[in-house]
């Protein structure tokens, strides 16, 4: 926890270097199994731990992130680093500049230690689509750690790291929270800028952190949000409603599609356990319908890979580190299908097919309008549920952790996995995983909390509630 | 869907596939393309389409000033590149 890693910082009962070498030997021992770095900073991260260190002894005030190990999923920049986003196509990439998150942890001290594995462009629900190796479970190693930021949520669920970021389209972030069972918070979308982070689906993407407490995800999302100059949907969201909240003066809104079939019963026995302790708390229970939540997917497999197909335009062989370099390319033309067909992977491949088709002529109407216009009903129809209630609760995912190459033959099946996380994406607002409990096999199940547009800090310390009456027993 | 269809997409997305993908994508395309199809049940016959996204911003600009910082930026973005000279970059002929 980084108040008292802070705490034991200033009390000089541990020293940075001996913190940061604590956690590279914990990626040693770990990591071979585990898989969850990309790359490490381990020069650059001792350097920083012993300035760290002078300051303290110097009697210098710190920052409370100062000196703090973090690790960020490989497809955000960190200048002279490697930034792969986990594709052949950038395998030999390196950033020019810093990410805006990057830069606002890099002015609080915090030390980077490493980048974490991802599905390619972060597409995919399982880690398994990285182009360079799978992710595994710490909670079992058969299992995948979900995704698409499963090397973040793996490396903090086996403290690797004190924390990470992660980023979230469609469920990335909460979706391998609830997987390894740590903290996942994806923010309203704006809320914390997209410059640097490389782009998936550019009205979806949002950054955010994968903590081991709630308490760990306000201290690094207060780091890393704010208005941004270089990303203009980004914005200032006021701390101000700061406020504790009495589980007496809570409305939680309940809706029945997230408990339907589908959804395991032990993960939805779990939930309704929860729920069941906050009404006892005084909290009022309130069933709702998001009468076009149950379209949030589809609308969302059409919008999002049409993004992808524009965003990934830019990887054409020439801009940026080419994967193949072949020496008999013979025109413009050949290098474009040559770089593109030998750097992307199977799954992006089929997203960019599916993005050109449904944005191309004659059907652009049918799939990409069409979708356009769900997406609005969507939105209006969480924006009137937040008006009867103050927040909603419901399962993260519809099962736990599955096994690795589960799902690898089906992508539907595995779009599937992210039913419940998707629709906070549809409509850009905030949500949180919280570790619930723990399957009868010792898996955990995530407990998903809702809340409105820019409602981020009311949202995290009503979750910060939530997470201490779960931890009661 | 057929493979005529997909020929055709992967000339608009320049991409080429190898024959395990070409036969593994184009049994699965239909399957979700059938599946994002069950949009056409919603009625949204007065909906106007989402545009932009959701945070309400409007006309977002920035001065129209060069911005030191992003100047320094510039040598790095084109050593990045593949093959250079000078200010270009170097690409294979067009024709």
């Amino acid at each position: 926890m980084i108040r008292e890693l802070h705490q034991k910082l200033i009390d000089r009962s541990i020293s940075d270097v001996d913190l940061v070498n604590g956690y590279f030997k914990t990626i040693e021992e770990k990591d071979p199994v585990i898989n969850a770095f990309l790359s490490l900073n381990k020069e650059e991260a001792l350097i920083q731990a012993k300035k760290v260190d002078e300051k303290i002894k110097e009697g210098k005030e710190i920052h409370l992130l100062e000196g703090i190990p973090f690790a960020v999923k490989d497809n955000m920049l960190a200048k002279d680093l490697k930034a792969t986003a986990g594709s052949k196509i950038l395998e030999n990439y390196i950033a020019t500049y810093d990410a805006f998150v990057i830069k606002k942890l890099k002015k609080e001290n915090a030390i980077l230690i490493g980048k974490t594995n991802l599905d390619e462009f972060a597409m995919g629900s399982s880690t398994e689509n990285s182009a360079f190796f799978p992710t595994k479970n710490p909670c079992d190693t058969e299992r995948v750690p979900g995704g698409s930021s499963g090397g973040s949520a793996a490396a903090v669920a086996s403290k690797m790291v004190s924390f990470a970021l992660g980023s979230d389209t469609g469920g990335s972030i909460r979706q391998p929270a609830s997987f390894c069972g740590v903290v996942g918070f994806k923010p309203t979308y704006g809320a914390v800028s997209r410059s640097g982070l490389i782009a998936m689906a550019s009205s979806l993407d949002v950054i955010g952190p994968i903590t081991q407490s709630v308490e760990d995800a306000i201290v690094v999302f207060k780091a890393i949000a704010g208005q941004d100059k270089m990303d203009s949907t980004s914005f200032d969201l006021s701390a101000s409603k700061d406020k504790k909240w009495k589980f007496n003066e809570v409305k939680i809104g309940v809706p029945e599609e997230y408990f339907a079939e589908g959804v395991d019963s032990e993960v939805k026995q779990a939930i309704q356990t929860t729920l069941q302790k906050l009404k006892k708390e005084g909290a009022q229970l309130q069933k709702i319908q998001i009468t076009h939540d149950s379209y949030a997917l589809p609308c969302y497999y059409i919008i999002m890979p049409a993004e992808v197909s524009t965003n990934l335009a830019r990887y054409d062989g020439i801009r940026y580190a080419r994967p193949a370099a072949s020496e008999k390319i013979k025109n413009l033309q050949e290098l474009y299908f040559q770089t593109r067909g030998l750097g992307f992977g199977t799954e992006v491949k089929r997203r960019l097919i599916l993005g050109t088709y449904v944005l191309s002529k004659g059907y652009y109407d049918a799939y990409y309008k069409k979708a356009q216009k769900v997406r609005a009903l969507i939105c209006q129809e969480w924006e009137q549920a937040f008006q009867k209630v103050d927040f909603v609760i419901t399962p993260t995912t519809p099962t736990v952790a599955f096994k690795l190459n589960e799902k690898t033959q089906n992508p539907l099946s595995m779009y599937l996995s992210d039913i419940l996380t998707v629709g906070a994406n549809i409509s850009g607002i905030p949500g949180i995983n919280l570790k619930n409990s723990e399957t009868k096999s010792g898996l955990p199940v995530g407990l998903q909390i809702l809340g409105s547009r820019f409602s981020d800090y009311s949202l995290l310390n009503f979750a910060k509630e939530v997470e201490e009456l779960i931890h009661e027993g | 869907m057929d493979f005529k269809e997909i020929n055709h997409l992967l000339e608009l997305a320049h991409l080429t596939l190898t024959e395990e993908e070409k036969t593994k994508i184009n049994e699965d395309l239909p399957q979700i393309l059938d599946y994002v199809g069950q949009l056409s049940e919603v009625n949204t016959d007065k909906i106007e389409p989402m545009n932009g996204g959701t945070t309400n911003l409007e006309n977002v600009v920035r001065d129209d000033n060069v911005d030191k910082e992003r100047e320094q930026c510039q040598e790095d973005l084109k050593e990045a590149a593949f093959s250079r000279k000078g200010d270009y970059f170097k690409v294979p002929p067009v024709f």
